[in-house]
């Protein structure tokens, strides 16, 4: 059983606009998922839609088998969901917000208290434990709504822009124990970001859309067969022998283009044939961020 | 009920109990009610009793009721024919103060998303939320009662010599019509508050659209509480039915996503 499945998915909200459109893809159990796009491309929206808070108009998804918008509570009982919009209460401590959402999951009292202390250590949060909310930074709530949505054991973690309005050290520490979580937990992560880098460190497939549409999905080998055909070779050389198709990009950097990895030894080896002394040698592969802006409108204006 | 319902309404009780600003004003007007109020109509009785308003008064009382010490009959007719519709204002003002809040407030700190991603459905959320409000009328209303009786209690017996009687219609007001006749209200102002944008817009329509209706009743009280003790536990049978009703179908076309509107 897949862990999420979404076929031919869309949402018009009552306005008219629609924010996600004929969406279909799907999540093995223990994958970690980034889901890519612009402001308003429909991230938001999917996790909505997956998680029951808002009904598709056409298509239809399931968590782990449920169907959200028939079963929401079957599907709330085995996710966890950070958004940027689902916070926790000021008037509570850390502590007490963390037992109150254990036992709304059903966690009998003593089991709630140890785990809400176990996940408040993970997090680095047992100092602020009994302060009230109201006194927490930014960064120290976002950490606690991360052990919120693990306080029941979910199966499957939803998260929206975890990292949203953080300072920079701030969304290194959440980013950081995200990636340790579905390191060791194995739980299935659906990740909406904009940090690419990061997403790049720890999902293991992506998905990107923009304007509702799903642009591409796939490993990040997948992306690059699909989006670049090519591969850029760098070379570090004292001099480049005329005629070998190089572009001069810096002092002693020349770049080109190739099919494979495969003709390098052979360029090497003409180079060196034709007097030009080698230093460094470099394949580069486009990264998730060249992806990312290769097939999304703002990517491509800013390319341009 | 489950114990994540019990969880919401513990959580909403100590929202309400730890904040002082909302805590302290919940007691002060339903005391004022219960015992300056009833304090001064004693006191008007003993010191008043030849007044010819007063007089006039007693002539509207049924034959039964106008034998005996003057002073006691109209201490006990104020007792138990006035006070008791006083009982039925109180849970609903006191359970106004939360329940004007239940859904809007949530919106507006933004814990509602949070609260909807618990495996509880819609109804038993809303069931919660309602419940909260309840209770806690309910015990403003039962501390009230209580420490009246006792104030009024200590001043018959000082000022008139007898404690007052009271009479079976205030068990039927404490115990059948009063939660019923709350349980309607408080389930109307949460319904509200999940459609309301603010929690101003919903306090507005608590006490521009619900209150009054309730208090136009509440007004024609004192005369219900003259007719037969029979009609007046029909009355809270009526009632408690309707609320039950309403707590049940209040929600039929709730959503998440018209709660997150």
């Amino acid at each position: 059983m897949n862990a999420v499945e979404l076929h031919n998915l869309s949402k018009t909200y009552p306005g008219g606009k629609q924010a996600v459109r004929d969406v279909s893809l799907s999540l093995e159990p223990g994958e970690v998922f980034g889901f890519l796009g612009p402001n308003g491309a429909g991230k938001t929206t999917t996790v909505k839609l997956l998680n029951g808070m808002l009904t598709p108009t056409e298509g239809t998804c399931r968590v782990l088998g449920a169907d959200p918008a028939r079963e929401p509570e079957k599907v709330h009982a085995v996710s966890g969901v950070v958004t940027e919009h689902a916070r926790m209460y000021d008037n509570l401590t850390g502590m007490q917000n963390l037992i109150f959402y254990a036992e709304l999951f059903g966690l009998p009292a003593d089991e709630a208290a140890g785990r809400a202390e176990a996940l408040l250590r993970e997090m680095e949060l047992e100092e602020a434990k009994d302060r009230k909310l109201a006194a927490w930074s930014t960064g120290m709530r976002q950490r606690l709504s991360l052990a919120r949505a693990l306080i029941h054991g979910p199966k499957i973690l939803f998260l929206d822009e975890p990292t949203s309005g953080l300072d920079p050290e701030s969304a290194q520490n959440v980013n950081r124990m995200i990636r340790e979580m579905a390191r060791n937990s194995g739980i299935t992560v659906f990740l909406c970001t904009h940090q690419l880098r990061y997403a790049q460190e720890i999902c293991t497939r992506y998905g990107l859309i923009e304007e509702g549409q799903l642009l591409a999905s796939g490993t990040l080998d997948e992306l690059r067969a699909e989006t670049f055909s090519r591969i850029t070779l760098q070379i570090r050389a004292g001099s480049m022998p005329p005629g070998m198709g190089f572009r001069r990009t810096g002092a002693l950097e020349y770049e080109t283009s190739i099919r494979s990895e495969e003709e390098i030894p052979e360029i090497v080896r003409r180079i060196a044939a034709a007097g030009g002394d080698i230093y460094k040698v470099e394949a580069k592969q486009p990264d998730l961020e060249e992806i990312y802006f290769a097939l999304t409108a703002p990517g491509r204006e800013r390319l341009q | 009920m489950k114990n994540a319902e019990k969880a919401i309404i513990k959580k909403d009780i100590r929202g309400i109990t730890s904040n002082k600003r909302l805590f302290i004003p919940l007691w002060i007007v339903p005391l004022m009610m219960t015992v300056v109020l009833p304090s001064i109509f004693i006191c008007a009785v003993h010191f008043a009793t030849d007044d010819p308003d007063v007089m006039s008064l007693l002539e509207l009382l049924p034959e039964s009721a106008r034998t005996g010490n003057v002073e006691l009959v109209i201490a006990g007719m104020i007792f138990n024919n006035i006070l008791p519709a006083f009982f039925l204002m109180i849970p609903i003002m006191a359970a106004s103060i939360m329940a004007a809040s239940a859904f809007v407030g949530e919106k507006e700190k933004y814990t509602l998303e949070t609260l909807l991603y618990c495996p509880l459905s819609v109804k038993e959320i809303f069931r919660a939320k309602v419940l909260s409000s309840f209770l806690l009328s309910m015990f403003v209303s039962l501390v009230s009662f209580a420490v009246m009786l006792a104030v009024l209690e200590l001043e018959a017996v000082f000022l008139m010599g007898h404690p007052l009687i009271p009479g079976v219609g205030w068990a039927i007001v404490l115990f059948l019509l009063s939660p019923a006749v709350s349980l309607i209200a408080v389930t109307l102002i949460v319904r509200n508050s999940a459609k309301a944008q603010s929690v101003e817009e919903s306090q507005q329509s608590a006490v521009f659209l619900i209150i009054p209706v309730i208090l136009l009743v509440v007004g024609q009280f004192a005369g219900v509480m003259l007719l037969n003790v029979w009609i007046l536990l029909g009355l809270g049978v009526l009632c408690a039915a309707l609320a039950w009703m309403l707590l049940q179908r209040a929600v039929r076309r709730f959503t998440y996503e018209m709660l997150l509107k």
